[in-house]
């Protein structure tokens, strides 16, 4: 058996290209254009891009939701073409658009939910009561969906890939309408499934999630990968950038002009902060701290690498 | 199988829960029935000229087809409503085949078929005094889980491939007009003009009702029957394959 829960070997999809029944041709898009990786088991794997680079797509192929154009696609050795059914048992999905069934009560859409998955009663009901719990969703677990909020449908959604044991989730924008606390728990929570073994693959538009939940990253843009690794690795390839933030204990007068001279990739003022992203050199960067620091009197300075986002747009912009 | 008893346990939930679901489900042919046939014979005398049959007796079958169609039509809108809900979409990476999401849905819309055929017929036989042919139950019960699978694999061609709900909501109105009034549901065809009853002939809503006609009140020829029955089979298996193809593509 391969070490390795996901293998995707010069995966292509292309869409359009044929007129569809009752819909105009469409020019031919590869959304999926020749990507080849591995995730080994146990693994938090985040899948980043600006929209369209093409990663619900992959996750869709991955789902077995769409067929690829060519290459080959495996989850757990199964492949996703030849064998969808092996592949079906081994996946949990929450997809990006809410998915629910509207007219259940909330405990329903568990109860349903592992009938699918094969848990049998008793195992259900008490799988169903622990999402209700972890969700913080006692009060509304006999109320039909389609009362519920926005966000309470998404809790509902992805509280049900808790219930069932399959070894790979696949998580498509997961926090999207989610308050910051249950945010974390549900972080929390991915980790503890990853220690369990579970891999879990994830795409977020939400950089910091990524950068704090994931050991392996890939960046995807128009279909292809731009770059793979965790965050260490990712920060290399891009170690000429550097944040600097100086907080002063008054703004100096003059100090934008300063700024602008020394041609920061992004910059913030809010306050007596100053914050500066610099595409330069580390030494650059001190000497860019030091002139600042000159202006007026510091009470606090940060200097660190780039951030994933940072990280994100350099890559994003290059490609 | 425990796919299948998983469509089945959903959508005996979403129904059970919901009491207009309920009464649609199980009384919609039989109020059929006594409106529009009670109406219609009440109004026009007798507007069938078959001798020894009332309109009402002739109307059980139309109504009964009319049901198969209307429930396949009532459960490809539940594709788009789920379609909508995106729960299809999840539905589709649970670990069950295509072949076994199609079969249990349309096993849940046999269950309602039948339980709505028993109604149709007892009530019908006991408020308007139909004359049942009791020893060609076995007959009509085939036919109306043939007729209802086949008209359940028909919509769910057109559910999966179109995606706007305005145009789905287009076709199945051109469905509905084409396929229940030029067939055999309302009126005899024989004496239709004639563009119109080569129309009713190819239909297969005509095939359908036409045998479930003869196992209701024993009218019809066998020989004929036969070969409708035969077609509609043919009919039913084919928009199987399409339907579990749409299926694979979505």
């Amino acid at each position: 058996m391969s070490t390795y829960a996901l293998e995707v070997e010069n995966l292509v999809k292309v869409y359009g290209g044929r007129r569809s029944l009752f819909g105009p041709r469409n020019e031919p898009v590869r959304a999926v254009d020749g990507l080849s990786f591995q995730v080994p088991r146990g693994a938090i794997f985040g899948l980043l891009g600006p929209n369209g680079a093409g990663k619900t797509t992959l996750l869709k192929i991955l789902s077995t939701l769409l067929a690829p154009t060519s290459g080959q696609a495996r989850i757990e050795g199964f492949d996703v073409v030849a064998q969808p059914l092996e592949v079906r048992r081994s996946i949990c999905m929450v997809l990006q658009e809410t998915a629910v069934e509207l007219f259940l009560s909330v405990r329903d859409n568990f109860l349903t939910f592992a009938k699918f998955h094969g848990l049998d009663g008793q195992l259900a009901a008490k799988r169903a009561a622990d999402a209700i719990a972890l969700f913080d969703l006692g009060a509304e677990a006999e109320r039909k969906v389609q009362d519920l909020s926005g966000g309470y449908k998404r809790r509902v959604q992805v509280a049900k890939v808790f219930m069932v044991d399959t070894p790979v989730l696949f998580l498509d924008e997961f926090s999207t309408g989610m308050d910051p606390i249950l945010k974390r728990a549900v972080m929390d929570s991915l980790r503890k499934e990853a220690a369990r073994g579970r891999t879990i693959v994830l795409t977020t538009q939400i950089l910091s999630e990524a950068e704090e939940l994931c050991d392996d990253i890939l960046i995807l843009d128009k279909g292809r990968q731009i770059a793979r690794g965790d965050l260490n690795a990712l920060k290399l390839l891009t170690k000429s950038v550097s944040e600097i933030v100086i907080t002063f204990d008054e703004l100096p007068q003059g100090i934008e002009r300063v700024i602008a001279a020394l041609q920061p990739w992004q910059s913030k003022i809010a306050g007596s902060t100053v914050e500066l992203v610099l595409k330069t050199e580390e030494a650059q960067a001190l000497d860019a701290v030091s002139a600042l620091a000159k202006m007026g009197r510091v009470l606090r300075v940060e200097i660190g690498g780039a951030s994933l986002e940072d990280i994100f747009v350099e890559l994003t912009k290059k490609s | 199988m425990p796919a299948i008893s998983a469509i089945l346990y959903r959508e005996g939930k979403i129904r059970a829960t919901n009491m207009i679901f309920v009464f649609w489900d199980f009384f919609y042919p039989l109020c059929y029935l006594l409106v529009f046939g009670v109406g219609m014979s009440a109004a026009l005398g007798a507007p069938v000229s078959i001798p020894g049959v009332n309109y009402n007796s002739f109307f059980l079958a139309g109504v009964l087809g009319m049901a198969s169609f209307g429930i396949a039509s009532n459960s490809s809108w539940s594709f788009f409503m789920d379609r909508d809900n995106g729960i299809f979409y999840e539905m589709l990476t649970y670990p069950m085949s295509r072949a076994e999401y199609l079969l249990g849905k349309v096993a849940f819309n046999l269950f309602i078929a039948v339980s709505q055929a028993l109604i149709t017929l007892g009530l019908g036989a006991w408020l308007l005094g139909i004359r049942l042919r009791l020893d060609f139950l076995p007959l009509l019960f085939v036919s109306v889980i043939v007729g209802t699978a086949g008209w359940f694999f028909f919509y769910t061609i057109f559910a999966l491939r179109i995606r706007r709900n305005d145009v789905f909501n287009g076709v199945t109105s051109v469905l509905y007009f084409v396929f229940l009034l030029a067939s055999s549901m309302f009126y005899p065809i024989d004496p239709l003009p004639r563009g119109l009853r080569t129309v009713a002939l190819c239909n297969p809503i005509t095939w359908e009702v036409d045998v479930l006609r003869y196992a209701t009140i024993g009218y019809g020829h066998p020989p004929k029957l036969a070969l409708e029955a035969a077609a509609f089979t043919v009919f039913a298996a084919i928009c199987f394959a399409i339907a579990v193809r749409s299926l694979h593509k979505e």
